[in-house]
């Protein structure tokens, strides 16, 4: 009784997921692109004197670093990586 | 040629609470601060002298060794301390490094971060944005009646001067960025039925280092709380300088309490028999007072004569500080 | 033969194909492992590498892929008889349309994420990405002038279309500023302007567009295409949360309900196919073979999907056990999508002679009398399932145009500013790209523009077939699967588009076609030859690389076999 609920409530999950997918997803992914395009300026501000630009204090920049953490590794490959065209047909 | 007297100046302005004394490389700034802290302890006021100097005297001139060690009584009331830069960032950077382990619950800071940390101690303007962060700790800290800024050589002070304004319209424009960026986390939520985001730490920590940056700058700056003297002496280049440099801090809006002249020979000694190269000096002196009395008139607020030797001990910048304060 | 029947042997292709074919090729040959870490996991920024899951990729892929293409493919395809188009949908989506669309799914990720340029870069030459970053300029401008025909032809031939798209564009907008500027909860959002969409595929029932313009102003096509790429250029210079994005949000509702209920109208109506299995070898457009291959468009095969797949879905999926599903398994539902749009045109028209006479004013019309026709099944009154089935098509045909405009303003400033930076401006760009469209659109004869797209679009497919190859071949895995649907591919568009190029030159040479005809043949020919030249250099280029995979494979064997 109870599995059988259960694989109901995964089966309209799955459904809701799907339409999720077929409508929201993109809108959800450029918000985050968008968003994205901005951290990487962000980065490039304050954590910029690693690039010999003293936008912010580097004492006061040091204290944004520990949010910055996981973004940093992303952010490099983001300014290494080739743009390519067909990234924008998708 | 009667100076207005000091002593007026700190009466008539009790609020002016920051003394600073600005002026070339070893003109006595750090010896005037003394004997303004020793003055002003005796009037009964609770005074701290602080060096912001990396290359700090104030060990020297008080005959005791107070790097590093906070705040030390030197006499009652009066009270003392050299920053140690150094192991400000030391600490600082130990900090970020604990908070990175913390939030992220590694093990062992990534390399490219640690390699990020070190370099940025590295950075020729580490130090002073440490110094400069701590003397806002200082002041906030609060507890005397009058703060005592034993300067830096002018090129640095102004540097942080001119950069303040510069960093607090970057912080604007980042902190305009990274709200924008909570804008589209929003949307990203509302189309995903996520639940309400979480604050955003960075943007605390922007409005907390724009604070920072405008309390210390700010207080370089205040009208009414902060008095700035310039040191000069009686020689040409110094006169030049010193001209080009109140010019500068002027621009700044750093308000100039007036001059004080250092290092004034006795005039006494020209009636006594002393050697044909001391007299000469006293002539040459006696020509670029006059030209510090037609360039800064009414503005000299003391005229303190060369000592018998250099001060230091509280004996000697008493001695000093009973021939600036009369 | 009866259309369920049809219905039927789609899902048991679709069976066999996704349960054993694409199966066998997923564990034997890819070797796919659910704990290898894909580029979605390792290279995670929370934005173009993002695990996502696999019901929610399958929804992006299918919303991605399931444009006007495989709808109207079938639909100009039956003129060949409806026998031939059938055999091809199945046979091309089991053989080589899944084949493709999974496969460059998976050359992605197993190389880091990384795209179709960079891809024939490091895979076939660096000439290579140039050149097909060249071809895919020419090969969205026939998609925006094909396309673009579709809009206007069904704006033409239905009344209503223009207001139910007027509202879908108000009831869009407001979306876009109930979600991103007052952030409204998104179901009190998709409910609102899904209504206001409804109501005008309503209202444009009572409210006609030659009753509001007259029929001079209702009938010009001057009119509908300028709205049309004024359209697109909105969606490609306006922030695209203002304008693209939000459209297409409530659009794929109409859209997927229509859909979803007119399949279920055929099961119940379950007709006859009553136009002939086949009629002819070689009709006004051409041979069956190359011609009916490539018009049959994404319902067999598509490089488009290679994009999506590559660009888009590879930096998403968290575990490549979903590659099949997604990336395979989407391709069946679209095949499905082909077969509901042949049984659309096999059945709804009492003749040949029927058939023939609404063709002739394009395949929107056909399209939505068949919508019509099977949501009346469920109740629907016959003209409103005409004014729904409208705007589902120029919504399909519109969302798939305005993505390729605004792709080709970014790559005019891409590739042109360092010719002049005026390039770099987007309204330059995009006035570029929609004078071009606009051209196409108002020159081009509509069958013609829909087979050179087909053969740019499956040559595109061919293409993507080859870069997979040679990753296969690189990797030393068995290639045949990839390999000989690439050859086919290859051949039979180079076929196509250079039949088709050079029908359309010779009428301009023999002075056959004068006026906007002259425009048009000339243009589509010369992107014909362009499209030719430039897949014959990547061919060549490929089939070198090919060689010298090769090569090194033979040596390894030969070393391994001596140790
Ligand atoms: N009026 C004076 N009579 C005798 N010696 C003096 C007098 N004023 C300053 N000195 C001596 O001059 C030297 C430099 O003075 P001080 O350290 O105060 O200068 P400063 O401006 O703080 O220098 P720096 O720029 O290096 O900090 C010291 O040895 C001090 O004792
Ligand atoms: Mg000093």
């Amino acid at each position: 009784m109870s599995e059988e609920k259960k694989k109901k409530g995964s089966f309209f999950g799955a459904v809701k997921e799907f339409v999720y997918g077929v409508a929201a997803h993109d809108s959800a992914r450029f918000a985050l692109k968008s968003r994205a395009s901005m951290e990487h300026l962000f980065i490039l501000i304050t954590m910029g004197d690693m690039l010999g630009v003293p936008i912010l204090p580097p004492y006061y920049s040091l204290r944004l670093l520990p949010y910055v953490v996981p973004q940093i590794s992303t952010w490099k490959r983001r300014m290494l990586k080739e743009k390519d065209l067909t990234d924008g047909l998708a | 040629m009667v100076p207005i007297s000091l002593v007026k100046i700190f009466d008539e302005f009790p609020d002016r609470r920051y003394i600073m004394f600005g002026g070339k490389g070893g003109l006595g700034k750090t010896t005037f601060s003394a004997a303004t802290a020793y003055y002003l302890a005796k009037q009964g006021k609770r005074v701290l002298v602080f060096s912001v100097d990396p290359q700090a005297s104030l060990s020297d001139i008080f005959k005791k060794d107070i790097f590093g060690k906070g705040p030390t009584e030197i006499m009652p009331n009066l009270y003392a301390q050299e920053i140690d830069a150094d192991r400000r960032v030391k600490e600082y950077q130990q900090e970020i490094r604990k908070k990175i382990l913390d939030m992220y619950g590694m093990d062992k800071i990534p390399e490219e971060i640690e390699s990020y940390i070190q370099a940025a101690a590295a950075e020729p303007a580490m130090e002073e944005s440490a110094i400069f962060d701590e003397v806002v700790d200082i002041v906030v800290h609060g507890g005397y009646d009058y703060y005592i800024y034993d300067l830096v050589p002018l090129g640095h002070a102004l540097y942080y001067l001119s950069m303040a304004s510069v960093y607090d319209e970057w912080i604007d424009k980042i902190t305009n960025l990274r709200q924008q960026m909570r804008e589209y986390d929003q949307v990203a939520a509302v189309i995903r039925r996520d639940k309400e985001l979480d604050e955003d730490a960075i943007l605390n920590e922007l409005l907390y280092i724009k604070e920072r940056i405008n309390k210390s700058s700010g207080i370089l700056t205040d009208k009414q709380k902060t008095a700035f003297f310039f040191v000069l002496t009686p020689e040409e280049m110094i006169i030049n300088d010193t001209l080009k440099a109140a010019e500068l801090f002027a621009k700044f809006d750093v308000p100039l309490s007036g001059y004080i002249i250092n290092r004034v020979l006795p005039r006494e000694l020209k009636n006594q028999h002393i050697p044909e190269y001391l007299k000469n000096r006293i002539v040459m002196q006696d020509k670029y007072l006059k030209v510090i009395d037609e360039v800064f008139k009414g503005q000299i607020l003391a005229s303190v004569p060369e000592m018998e030797r250099d001060v230091t001990g509280l004996g000697m910048i008493e001695k000093l500080a009973e021939k600036m304060f009369y | 033969m009866n259309s369920v029947v049809v219905l039927i042997l789609g899902l048991v292709v679709a069976f066999i194909g996704y349960r054993f074919y694409a199966k066998h090729i997923d564990t034997k040959i890819i070797k796919s492992d659910p704990k290898r870490a894909t580029p979605a996991k390792m290279y995670m920024d929370g934005v173009e590498f993002m695990p996502t899951s696999k019901n929610i990729l399958f929804g992006y892929q299918f919303k991605s892929i399931a444009g006007a293409a495989p709808i109207i493919g079938p639909i100009i395809a039956i003129q060949w008889g409806w026998l031939p188009a059938l055999i091809w949908i199945l046979a091309g989506t089991f053989f080589i349309g899944w084949v493709q669309d999974y496969s460059s799914a998976m050359v992605a990720m197993r190389n880091d994420g990384a795209s179709f340029g960079g891809l024939s870069h490091k895979l076939i030459s660096p000439r290579a990405r140039i050149i097909l970053l060249s071809f895919i300029y020419f090969y969205l401008l026939l998609i925006a002038g094909a396309f673009g025909n579709v809009v206007v032809s069904t704006t033409i031939a239905l009344k209503a279309a223009p207001m139910a798209w007027l509202f879908l564009t108000v009831g869009g907008i407001l979306a876009g500023q109930m979600i991103y500027r007052w952030r409204k909860d998104i179901i009190l959002t998709t409910v609102v302007t899904v209504v206001i969409a409804m109501a005008g595929i309503w209202f444009g029932t009572l409210a006609p567009s030659d009753k509001i313009l007259g029929l001079d102003l209702a009938n010009s096509r001057w009119l509908w295409a300028i709205a049309a790429f004024v359209f697109c250029y909105f969606a490609a210079v306006l922030p695209i949360w203002r304008f693209a994005l939000p459209i297409n949000y409530v659009a794929s509702y109409i859209v997927f309900l229509g859909l979803f209920f007119g399949i279920i109208g055929i099961f119940i109506l379950h007709p006859d196919f009553t136009l002939p299995a086949y009629t002819d070898f070689s009709i006004r457009i051409g041979p069956i073979w190359p011609i009916m291959f490539v018009t049959i468009a994404c319902g067999a095969i598509s490089g488009w999907h290679s994009i999506v797949s590559s660009s888009g879905t590879a930096r998403q999926l968290e575990n490549e056990l979903d590659a099949r599903p997604v990336g395979g398994g989407v391709m069946f539902i679209e095949m499905m999508l082909a077969l509901f749009a042949l049984i659309i045109a096999g059945t709804i028209y009492a003749s040949s002679a029927e058939y023939g006479a609404a063709i002739a004013k394009g395949p929107g019309g056909i399209f939505a009398a068949g919508v019509s026709k099977f949501l009346g099944a469920l109740g629907m009154p016959a003209a409103l399932g005409r004014s729904y089935g409208s705007v589902m098509m120029i919504v399909l045909a519109i969302t798939i145009m305005q993505l390729v405009i605004r792709f080709m303003r970014v790559a005019t400033s891409e590739l042109l500013s360092d010719v002049s930076p005026v390039f770099r401006n987007p309204h330059i760009g995009t006035f570029i790209a929609c004078i071009l469209g606009m051209v196409l659109v108002m020159t081009g004869w509509w069958q013609y523009l829909w087979v050179l797209f087909g053969g740019a679009n499956q040559l595109m497919a061919s293409l993507a077939l080859l870069l997979v190859t040679a990753w296969l071949m690189s990797e030393g895995r068995s290639a045949a699967w990839a390999f000989w649907p690439m050859i086919f591919m290859f051949i039979t568009t180079i076929a196509a588009l250079l039949y088709t190029s050079f029908n359309l030159l010779q009428k301009v040479i023999s002075g056959a076609v004068k006026g906007e005809a002259l425009i048009g043949n000339t243009l589509m020919g010369l992107v014909g030859f362009f499209l030719v030249i430039a897949a014959l250099i990547l061919g060549a280029e490929g089939m070198k690389a090919l060689k010298r995979y090769r090569a090194i494979t033979k040596a390894q064997v030969a070393s391994a076999a001596k140790a």
